[in-house]
C-alpha cells in the first residue's frame, strides 16, 4: 500500500467527468447570482480566530481547523463564510447608503468527527445583502434560493422557512431563564414533545402559555397552519414573527414559488446568530440540508458597523450528492478536439490549432511519434476527445469522429 | 411510491415495536418468518420497507436518512447525540441509567476525587459527572459486564442500565444515583418529516393512538 497516495480522511480529489460537472453546476448558480445583481468577493481561507468565534459564527470552537501565525496569534481555516464577508463590508462598505448585494464561491473547512461520512471540506456558494431589513429582502432571498437549485437541475425540493422571532417572544414574556431556554430550544427543534412538557412542567406559567410552546413542534406545512397561531398570543414580538411570515408568503407566491415553499415555527437555530427568519432546503437522496439562511441583523455590527443583513448558501457537495441519487446531475458533453501531428509539422499543427480555438473550440495538441496508431486505436484516447484531427506529411488534415 | 423505511433495534424491541404497528394496522409477513435470513423486509401494499440493526446504529441510519424511522432506546440516543426529530415515547422497555457500585464508593460521588468510572456510555458518563456531578473522572469504555469492573478493581463505579437491579444485586452492587429514566422511542429524519409529512404524519399519529391507549390499559 502506498501511503503517498492517501488524502486525509473527510477531504478528496475530485477530476474527469465529476471535476466538470461541480465547474457546470457551480456556472449555473454564480449566473442566478449575477442575474440578481450579486457581484463577487472573495476572502482570504484563514482568518483571526475571533472573527469566527461566539456569537459570529455558526460553527462550534472545537470543531474549527486552528493553527498559530509566527507571532503565536490564533488562525482558523473559515468554518463558515458569512463572518469573513461581514467583516470586509464592516469595512469596505462604511459608507453605502445602498443595499449592498454580495455572492462568494469559496471552500469551507469544519474539523467534524471521523468515521461519520462527513465531508470536512465542502464549496460553499452563497450571497449576501447587507442594508436591507425589508420583507422583500427576505422574499428575494428565498426566491433566489429556489431559482438556483431548479436552474442546477433539481425539481423535487422544499425550502422550510422558520422564524426564532415567536419562540423568543414568548421566552420574554415568560421570563424564562437562559439555561431553562437553552433545554426549551433543543426540545423543541429535536419536535420532542414529551421533553418539552417535562421542561414546562417546573415552570409556573399559565396553562395556555405552555400549550403554546407545545404547539411549536407541531406547527409546520403551509402559511394556512400558522397563521391561526397569531390569535393565541398577546405577545407583540410573537405577532410579528407570524405577521413577517404571512408577509413573506404573500411576495413569494408573486415570484411564483410557494409549490416548494413550507413554514415550521419549530425550526430554531442552535446559535444566536439569526434574528429574523431563517431557512433550508431539502430534498431526497440527503439526509443534509442543501442550502441554509437567515437574517442576523446582529451580525456585522460586531465588526463596527449597525447594518441589518440576510443571507443564503448552498453547499454543492450536498447538492451533488442529491442530484447524482437522483440521476439529475448535468450531462457533461465531450468538446474537446485533439489535433495530432508527427515530428516536423509543428508550424501547420500550431497554425491549425490557432484557428480551431479562434472558433471558439478547446484543442488539445499532441506530438505523436506514430501517426498510424492513433488512426488504429482512437478508442484510446481520452474521454473528453470528441474529435481527432491528423496532420500528417500529406496537405490533408484527416478528420476522425469519436 | 417511495418506500418509507423503518429501522429498528433487534432484539426485544423490535418485538414490542412490531406488535405496537401491528395494533395501528401495519404488518411485515416476511418478518414473521424466524428462520429467514433476509436483511430487509416490504410490505409492497403499504409502501413500507423494514430493517433489523445493532440498537446504536439505529440512530446513525436515521440521521443519514437511510431509514426515514427508528425505534430505539433512549439510552442509545442520548450517548450517540444525532441529529434527529424525537416524536414518540413508547413507554415500553423502561429501565433507568444509574450510577451504580458498591455502598462505600457513595461517599466518592461529588467528592472531588479523581474515580474512576467504566461504562458501555461514556459521552452519557461524562455529561453526568462533569455537568452535573462537577467532578473530574476517568472514564473507561467497556463492551459487556460492565458489573466485573468494580468487582475486579478496575474502576469505582459504572454507568449503566438498570432494569429491576438484581444482577447488580446479586454482585454486591448497588444503584448509586439515578441518571435518567430510559424507555423506547419513535425517531424520525429530519428531512423525511418534510418531504413525506403527509406518511410520516399518519405513522406517528396512529403510533401515538396506540400508546395513549396501552397507558389508559394499565
Amino acid at each position: 500500500m502506498n501511503r503517498l497516495l492517501h488524502t486525509p480522511e473527510g477531504v478528496r480529489d475530485l477530476y474527469g467527468n465529476d471535476g466538470r460537472q461541480k465547474e457546470l453546476l457551480t456556472d449555473v448558480i454564480l449566473g442566478v447570482m449575477n442575474s440578481y445583481g450579486y457581484r463577487n468577493i472573495c476572502t482570504p481561507s484563514f482568518e483571526f480566530f475571533d472573527i469566527f468565534n461566539k456569537e459570529r459564527g455558526t460553527v462550534a470552537s472545537k470543531e474549527m481547523f486552528k493553527f498559530f501565525d509566527q507571532e503565536g496569534n490564533t488562525l482558523v481555516l473559515r468554518p463558515d463564510m458569512t463572518p469573513s464577508i461581514a467583516r470586509s463590508v464592516a469595512k469596505y462598505y462604511k459608507d453605502s447608503i445602498y443595499p449592498v448585494r454580495l455572492c462568494y464561491n469559496g471552500n469551507t473547512y469544519i474539523n467534524n468527527h471521523n468515521y461519520q461520512g462527513r465531508l470536512k471540506e465542502t464549496t460553499q456558494l452563497g450571497v449576501e445583502l447587507f442594508n436591507d431589513a425589508s420583507v422583500s429582502a427576505d422574499a428575494e432571498m428565498i426566491a433566489l434560493t429556489v431559482e438556483a437549485l431548479k436552474k442546477a437541475g433539481l425539481s423535487d425540493f422544499q425550502i422550510e422557512i422558520g422564524n426564532a422571532g415567536f419562540f423568543k417572544g414568548l421566552i420574554e414574556q415568560n421570563n424564562i431563564d437562559a439555561d431553562l431556554e437553552e433545554e426549551l430550544r433543543v426540545a423543541i427543534k429535536t419536535k420532542n414533545i414529551f421533553k418539552a412538557q417535562d421542561l414546562l412542567s417546573e415552570l409556573s406559567i399559565s396553562e395556555e402559555q405552555k400549550k403554546l410552546f407545545l404547539m411549536l413542534p407541531e406547527t409546520f406545512g403551509s402559511i394556512d397552519k400558522i397563521s391561526p397561531i397569531k390569535a393565541a398570543t398577546d405577545n407583540t414580538r410573537a405577532q410579528m414573527a407570524i405577521e413577517r411570515l404571512e408577509a413573506l408568503d404573500a411576495l413569494l407566491k408573486e415570484y411564483d414559488c410557494e409549490k416548494y415553499i413550507s413554514y415550521d415555527l419549530g425550526m430554531l437555530s442552535k446559535y444566536n446568530y439569526y434574528t429574523g427568519i431563517i431557512f433550508r432546503a431539502i430534498t431526497y437522496g440527503t439526509g443534509e440540508a442543501i442550502a441554509s439562511g437567515g437574517r442576523y441583523n446582529n451580525l456585522v455590527s460586531q465588526f463596527g458597523l449597525d447594518v441589518p443583513a440576510i443571507g443564503m448558501s448552498i453547499t454543492l457537495d450536498y447538492l451533488m450528492i442529491a442530484l447524482d441519487r437522483q440521476g439529475l446531475l448535468p450531462k457533461t458533453v465531450k468538446e474537446v478536439y485533439m489535433v495530432a501531428f508527427s515530428e516536423g509539422s509543428e508550424s501547420d499543427a500550431i497554425s491549425y490549432a490557432k484557428k480551431l480555438r479562434h472558433q471558439g473550440k478547446a484543442v488539445s495538441l499532441s506530438c505523436v511519434s506514430d501517426m498510424e496508431q492513433v488512426k488504429e486505436n482512437l478508442i484510446s484516447v481520452s474521454e473528453e476527445v470528441v474529435e481527432v484531427h491528423c496532420i500528417g506529411d500529406d496537405t490533408e488534415v484527416k478528420i476522425y469522429r469519436l | 411510491m417511495r418506500y418509507i423505511t423503518f429501522a429498528l433495534a433487534k432484539g426485544r424491541l423490535a418485538n414490542k415495536a412490531m406488535e405496537m404497528l401491528g395494533e395501528m394496522g401495519i404488518f411485515c409477513e416476511e418478518m414473521k418468518d424466524k428462520d429467514t435470513r433476509k436483511l430487509i423486509f416490504v410490505n409492497e401494499e403499504l409502501g413500507l420497507r423494514f430493517f433489523l440493526a445493532k440498537a446504536n446504529d439505529v440512530p446513525t441510519y436515521v440521521e443519514y436518512g437511510a431509514a426515514d424511522i427508528g425505534i430505539v432506546g433512549l439510552d442509545t440516543i442520548l450517548e450517540e447525540g444525532r441529529k434527529l426529530y424525537e416524536v414518540a415515547d413508547l413507554n415500553v422497555g423502561k429501565c433507568r441509567m444509574c450510577v451504580a457500585g458498591p455502598l462505600s464508593a457513595k461517599e466518592l460521588l461529588g467528592s472531588g476525587k479523581l474515580i474512576r468510572v467504566a461504562t458501555k456510555y461514556p459521552n452519557i458518563a461524562k455529561d453526568y459527572f462533569y455537568n452535573q456531578l462537577h467532578q473530574t473522572v476517568e472514564i473507561i469504555k467497556l463492551n459487556g459486564s460492565i458489573e466485573l469492573a468494580p468487582i475486579v478493581g478496575l474502576s469505582e463505579v459504572i454507568v449503566d442500565i438498570v432494569e429491576t437491579g438484581s444482577t447488580l444485586r446479586e454482585n454486591g452492587l448497588e444503584v448509586l444515583e439515578e441518571i435518567v429514566p430510559l424507555s423506547a422511542r419513535m425517531v424520525v429524519n429530519q428531512v423525511s418529516m418534510k418531504m413525506e409529512s403527509e406518511r410520516i404524519n399518519a405513522i406517528i399519529k396512529g403510533m401515538r393512538e396506540v400508546i395513549e391507549k396501552r397507558n389508559a390499559a394499565k
